[in-house]
């Protein structure tokens, strides 16, 4: 498959890695809708594309909403007439411990609530499973070459803090082998799944943290320094040409290690 | 610059080389960003209608309740209440899913 004659739909387009991804195959002259929760941050990115010559359409829409997700779906296909590579990178971060203790009792004195919890399996992973599902419905129906692309993490092996995060990322780096089966099962050769779980990234979260913590995140990366996100971007890249790529998930952490060197 | 209306909004296309920006005009008379260099070569008739098909699709309109929902039926004693069978992708959460109104 090709970029330039490629549609690609991203989603949490409008920020972080997902924007990067959508400026990155525009510039390839690749024609983007982007999705995002904010219209004001969809103005921007439109009209940052649209500076460079590129084709783009700008979609609000919340992936954990059914109608929603049929909604930019429709749209890329009614703009482009075609949709051929979704990348799900819409998500959220809501740490904490399942449990806090108290200093003084040794009772527990905080849970991790469940809106907590079901927010980040809400937008991480259902809305990842509704994005891919109605894509790959436009994709059969349409009979167009396609590639789905979860956005998995590294963090999805088990992160402290992150339970709610590490779970629903664990279960999004599944998805392309499960996905491809039943694929293979239905009778379905178009369309290809490849999950990218990213490591440390420098997006504005990471890079505007407090120092001293990013320097201690870096000590254990072997390449000494941030991932950027357009080398995730040039990832899925060389995953929409190379069609050998299928039901896997990739780490791209510029080699995350424990400490001690034990590559994680 | 070319404007038309759809569910009492205006939207605005406008040529730029040899394709359209399309853009939705807000209530102060600002503008938000709907999409840029579509519908490459296109005439002005046939570049709105399709904006006009484009703009249907992101700003879906009207309540489509498809039920009722008698698998899920709510209980009070040995009362069954059957209520709209909300999972169907069509059905449009008003309240909270204020994304798919237009304003």
């Amino acid at each position: 498959m090709e970029i330039k004659s490629s549609v690609f739909l991203v989603t949490g387009g409008t920020s972080g890695i997902g924007e990067t991804v959508a400026r990155y195959f525009a510039a390839q002259g690749a024609r983007v809708a982007v999705v995002g929760r904010r219209q004001e941050a969809i103005d921007r990115v439109v009209s940052s594309i649209k500076q460079t010559g590129g084709e783009v359409i700008g979609i609000q829409g919340n992936v954990t909403s059914e109608a929603d997700t049929a909604k930019f779906v429709r749209a890329t296909v009614a703009a482009f007439g075609q949709l051929n590579v979704a990348v799900c990178a819409a998500g959220i971060i809501s740490d904490g411990t399942m449990l806090t203790l108290d200093k003084e009792t040794g009772k527990v004195s905080r849970k991790l609530s469940y809106d907590k919890w079901q927010n980040v399996i809400d937008g991480d992973l259902t809305g990842t499973f509704l994005t891919l599902r109605d894509a790959a419905e436009a994709m059969v129906n349409g009979h167009w070459e396609g590639l789905l692309v979860p956005i998995s993490s590294v963090n999805k092996i088990g992160q402290i803090g992150q339970l709610n995060y590490s779970s629903a990322k664990a279960a999004v780096a599944l998805m392309p082998k499960i996905i491809v089966g039943e694929f293979m099962l239905r009778g379905i050769k178009n369309i290809r799944c490849v999950g990218v779980a990213p490591g440390y990234t420098a997006t504005p979260m990471l890079t505007g943290m407090n120092q001293e913590a990013l320097q201690a995140i870096l000590a254990d990366v072997h390449l000494g320094r941030l991932i950027d996100a357009n080398e995730i971007a040039a990832l899925i890249g060389h995953c929409v040409v190379n069609s050998a790529l299928n039901a896997t998930t990739i780490e791209i952490t510029g080699g995350l290690c424990n400490a001690g060197g034990i590559a994680k | 610059m070319n404007t038309f209306f759809y569910n009492d909004t205006q939207f605005l296309i406008e040529k730029c080389d040899d394709s359209w920006n399309l853009s939705r005009v807000l209530s102060d008379g600002s503008f938000a960003a709907v999409g840029a260099g579509l519908f490459k070569g296109l005439l002005l008739d046939e570049a709105q209608l399709r904006s006009q098909e484009l703009v249907k699709a992101i700003y879906p309109v009207g309540i489509k309740v498809i039920g009722p929902d008698v698998a899920h039926p709510g209980r009070v004693g040995d009362l069954r209440i059957i209520g709209p069978n909300v999972s169907h992708p069509n059905f449009i959460y008003w309240n909270k899913d204020s994304s798919s109104l237009v304003r």
